[in-house]
């Protein structure tokens, strides 16, 4: 079925419509005569050509003939009543509209579950001893000035140094504070972390994290299985 | 016949006026930023293990490390499950038992690992904050079993803050 002849029963049939393309009616018998016409062609598209300038067809450009609309028959058939400006899509080519949603989409969702946390880690000196120690270095074998913290079974730490007594932290907060203090008053390089292996390995990070942020060239691990 | 001119290679057909935009570009571009969020992203459950917090860290790359992940049970704080190798599977995890046995499952663990890849130059082991600090010294004991883990140096894994 062509948009001619489709509009034409719209205009004698349907309700009176105002789109801009609407056939009048008034030129019902040239159209049958320009149908006529391509069809002895048998050339759709040379039906749809515009008006050349034969003296024919400026006869009926005369009396207000635009011509056949040029439009392939697949889209007419989709045609309601209300013209829409449609337009062409060339058939050779791919509509990549909707690939392109699908893209914006998964890149959206890839942005979002990317995680750019990058691994980090503390290093740390291997074990010397199988076993954990049992018994208490003695003071005196320390000659550099130190700050020591004890982690106790119940996660409890102490803060000590060569000069001063141990005082109890029990929040990671108190021991940071203790800590940067003693680093502070005293020329001490060195920390000495004593755990306890029933203490968790975050309080040991912490104490650790400590040390690193205080400067303390020399960080070192014990454990012990003693309850202090 | 001559080289004529006559011969035209097809035009690109692209009508600069028809007011539409040519959208080809945008989507190359988003093409390849898809790509490379593709690539970037990576979906193992290493989230699972909640890591120490520390404000400093060193960027060790995963995979030239031989890893060992020490998790602990959320309701009970004594079980806990040491896994050989990034993946927290059942065939990875070593089967419980006393010390030493584990110990040394880890030191062949370890040995293996360092003798079959040459590109991992340390031993990495991801514990979660609430395993006690004996077990990361049992796994500690274990590297050190294996030869090749002794003269590697040894990271722990943490979660790095503000």
């Amino acid at each position: 079925m062509s948009k001619k002849k489709k509009q034409k029963k719209d205009s004698e049939n349907g309700p009176p419509s105002f789109g801009l393309n609407e056939p009048t009616g008034q030129f019902a018998d040239l159209d049958d005569e320009m149908k006529s016409r391509a069809q002895s062609k048998s050339d759709a598209h040379k039906m749809a050509t515009p008006l050349t300038n034969n003296p024919e067809d400026l006869k009926f450009k005369q009396m207000g003939w635009k011509g056949i609309d040029e439009s392939t028959p697949e889209e007419e058939e989709l045609e309601d009543n209300v013209a829409f400006e449609k337009k062409d899509i060339p058939e050779d080519e791919l509509d990549m509209t909707p690939m392109v949603d699908v893209t914006f989409l998964l890149l959206i969702f890839f942005m979002v579950t990317a995680s750019f946390t990058l691994q980090k880690s503390l290093e740390q000196p291997h074990t010397k001893s199988d076993a954990p120690s049992t018994n208490v270095q003695p003071d005196e074998e320390i000659k550099d000035d130190y700050i020591q913290v004890n982690i106790d079974q119940n996660n409890t730490f102490y803060v000590t140094t060569r000069d001063s007594d141990e005082t109890e932290c029990p929040s990671d907060s108190e021991m940071r504070a203790r800590v940067k203090d003693a680093k502070l008053n005293s020329s001490a390089t060195r920390l000495i972390i004593k755990a306890h292996v029933d203490s968790y390995h975050a309080k040991v990070i912490t104490a650790w994290d400590t040390g690193v942020v205080n400067d303390m060239n020399e960080i070192e691990i014990q454990t012990t299985d003693e309850d202090f | 016949m001559t080289s004529d001119t006559n011969i035209e290679l097809p035009k690109r057909k692209r009508n600069k006026d028809d007011g539409e935009l040519d959208i080809t570009p945008m989507i190359d571009v988003t093409f390849l930023l898809l790509a490379f969020f593709v690539v970037v992203s990576k979906m193992d459950p290493q989230a699972a293990v909640e890591l120490p917090k520390a404000s400093y860290g060193e960027s060790v790359p995963d995979k030239n490390c031989v890893t060992l992940i020490v998790v602990v049970d959320k309701d009970d704080e004594t079980k806990i499950s040491i896994f050989k190798g990034r993946s927290m599977s059942d065939d990875s995890r070593i089967p419980d038992g006393d010390e030493e046995t584990q110990e040394e499952e880890i030191g062949n663990f370890v040995e293996n690992e360092l003798a079959a890849h040459p590109t991992k130059q340390a031993i990495l082991i991801k514990a979660a904050g609430r395993v006690k600090t004996g077990m990361v010294e049992m796994v500690k004991r274990g590297v050190g079993q294996s030869e090749l883990g002794k003269s590697r140096k040894i990271y722990v894994g943490i979660e790095e803050e503000q």
